[in-house]
């Protein structure tokens, strides 16, 4: 088990930390916008960058003055670092304690019949896996893996992204699984750590990260831009909220009555009707602006609220549903929001997320 | 009849490349003409005449000896010091930088001068070396001496620059496989790095095998091809001087070819 205590490094214009953070046999993915520290803290983890303040440690024993060879922290660059003056046999020999070793990793990741190319004739993702069967091959007791599909075609993404997520699994070992992009983060992770400035905003599984966001920026950075500022209402005895002038039902919470908080929803949790009873709870009306589609799903964006207060909100929708809703926009609609669906989080600078 | 504003625009560019030929060409001939006159200047049995005599052969061993040796010790430090240059980030990374570039832009004779000043049989270092029976003038030492002196910063500018080419992550990647730092550096940097290093070894030879200010300085006997030349020019005149010349051109040139067939094929094992 890796642990992370209080770990900072401070560059003159950025800081990564204090990160605390506990990784077991998993896989977890860290996944933020470039820039936020995630290569940074792999590079804290594999010992190439010493941290300012704060401690690592393995199975309880401190890391600090173990050097990078004796961590036994692997380590995938995002910039690929197969060895170009080898073949591919040759750069997974490297780390690998034996040659049936080399022939088992290169099976396991798919690399058998290039394993005689020099590196430098390998494709993106045969490089990729390479780099992976190198790494792995090594018996490290973590694999630190820095954006190991990046620049793909997407086909080829995807494929190594489940052909990753297999063979990981097979290996229990930490793995810290450094992405910018959500889907592939929930594809591969056992837990995600959102990264934002330096700091981790959430460490969650992936459903609970998608569904209860702990921070308007986990919300916006998983795809949910549908954060909005709302009051708690005494529950009746359904947990509500007021927003915009509706009282909407929401899913259990521990805020006070009277708290302000953020409402958040997935845009796929957003019911669009062409008829509703705005009497029935959850039942809103709205007016649908317009509808974007963005290949295999449209984006629809409406306008709710009541009171002279309203918010604009995103659904999504797929071409069947949609037919069947059959409201060309501009046109007056209903939504509705599944209780369990509608997520509360603290609210406490004033600036929403769109704001930012 | 009116041009169109690209046909007129490509026009311009010709013109102005015709005149880049023609000055380029002019500067062309002048490396070119020499090198002819070289080659055919001499009857060639007169050439193979004066190469048989024993004193140019021994000049020839001496250059290629000492060249050699000087390439040897240039690579064995020059190297380290190539590498702890590319990969530092302290402040006296150009101070040093700028040291090794001081003995390619001395004069050579002055680099004699003060090579001479400290390893005379008379001075500290010399007088002991010279009890040891070592002496650090007029010897091959001393030609090894002066040679590496001025050839060496070839090995360390071209190596560092070898260096600072192969990405870092390459070496990060290396030992975070459980692979000392020495390890690395073996069979990660090096090789990474070879054709850098080798180019540099190359420059270093070729300007060693050609040195001459400092060399006759430190050293007018034993004496490199060079030397001979300059014995052969004063005392008997330039037809004598010719076929020796011609050798050390040849050698040069034989350094140059070695070079570009270093340089097509960086990436082989």
């Amino acid at each position: 088990m890796l642990t992370l205590d209080g770990v900072t490094v401070a560059y003159p214009a950025f800081q990564l930390g204090p990160i605390d953070l506990t990784v077991g046999r998993e896989v977890l993915a860290v996944l933020g916008p470039s820039g936020c520290g995630k290569t940074t803290l792999l590079a804290a983890i594999a010992g190439i960058t010493p941290p300012d303040a704060g401690h690592l440690y393995w199975a309880g024993a401190p890391l600090d003055a173990v050097p990078v060879e004796a961590r036994r922290a692997a380590l995938v660059f995002q910039e690929s670092a197969v060895f170009p003056h080898m073949t591919a046999r040759a750069n997974i020999a490297y780390a690998a304690a034996g040659a049936d070793q080399v022939e088992r990793m290169a099976d396991l990741l798919e690399i058998a019949d290039v394993l005689d190319q020099p590196a430098d004739t390998l494709s993106g993702g045969e490089r990729r896996r390479v780099e992976v069967a190198r790494a792995l091959a090594a018996a490290p007791r973590v694999l630190l893996l820095d954006e190991p599909t990046t620049g793909l075609d997407a086909p080829i993404k995807r494929r190594l992204r489940d052909q990753l997520r297999t063979v990981l699994t097979g290996f229990d070992i930490p793995v810290l699984y450094v992405t910018h992009d959500q889907r592939e983060a929930a594809a591969v992770a056992d837990r995600i750590a959102v990264m934002e400035d330096g700091t981790i905003h959430q460490v969650a599984p992936p459903t609970t990260l998608f569904n209860a966001p702990a921070t308007p920026f986990v919300a916006s950075f998983t795809g949910n831009d549908n954060v909005f500022p709302a009051r708690v209402l005494p529950p009746d005895p359904h947990p509500r909220v007021a927003w915009n002038g509706h009282v909407v039902r929401v899913a259990n919470h521990d805020f006070a009555p009277g708290t302000d908080v953020w409402l958040c929803v997935r845009p796929e949790q957003v019911s669009v009707l062409a008829d509703g009873d705005p009497a029935r709870p959850n039942v809103l009306p709205a007016a649908l602006q317009h509808s974007v589609y963005e290949g295999g799903t449209y984006t629809l964006t409406l306008e709710v609220g009541a009171d002279g207060a309203s918010s604009r909100l995103e659904a999504r929708m797929l071409p069947p549903a949609l037919r069947r809703l059959n409201r060309p926009p501009p046109a007056s609609v209903h939504i509705r929001l599944d209780a369990a669906a509608v997520h509360l989080m603290p609210r406490i600078d004033a600036a929403s997320p769109s704001e930012r | 009849m009116a041009m169109s504003p690209l046909t007129s625009r490509f026009n311009g560019v010709r013109d102005g490349f015709g005149v880049a030929v023609l000055l380029g060409g002019v500067l062309l001939l002048y490396y070119l003409v020499p090198l002819v006159a070289l080659f055919v200047a001499e009857p060639p049995a007169q050439v193979i005449d004066r190469l048989g005599d024993a004193d140019v052969g021994r000049a020839a061993g001496v250059s290629l000896g000492a060249a050699g040796v000087t390439a040897g010790v240039s690579l064995l430090l020059g190297v380290p010091l190539a590498y702890a240059l590319a990969r530092s980030q302290r402040a006296w990374k150009r101070v040093v930088t700028a040291l090794v570039v001081v003995p390619l832009v001395f004069p050579p004779i002055v680099s004699g001068m003060l090579l001479l000043t400290l390893f005379n049989p008379n001075s500290l270092i010399g007088g002991v070396a010279a009890a040891g029976g070592v002496p650090l003038t007029r010897s091959f030492v001393a030609v090894v001496l002066a040679q590496t002196f001025v050839a060496s910063p070839f090995v360390v500018i071209t190596a560092k620059a070898a260096f600072e080419g192969v990405p870092r992550a390459y070496e990060y990647a290396s030992r975070s496989l459980g692979k000392s730092r020495w390890a690395t550096f073996w069979r990660v940097t090096i090789p990474l790095a070879w054709p850098g290093i080798l180019a540099g070894v190359t420059l270093a030879f070729a300007r060693a095998i050609g040195e001459f200010g400092a060399t006759i300085m430190m050293a007018y006997y034993p004496r490199t091809l060079p030397v001979q030349i300059w014995v052969a020019f004063t005392t008997l005149g330039l037809d004598a001087a010719f076929p020796v010349a011609l050798l050390l051109a040849a050698i040069s040139i034989a350094a140059l070819v070695v070079l570009n067939t270093i340089g097509a094929n960086p990436w082989t094992q």
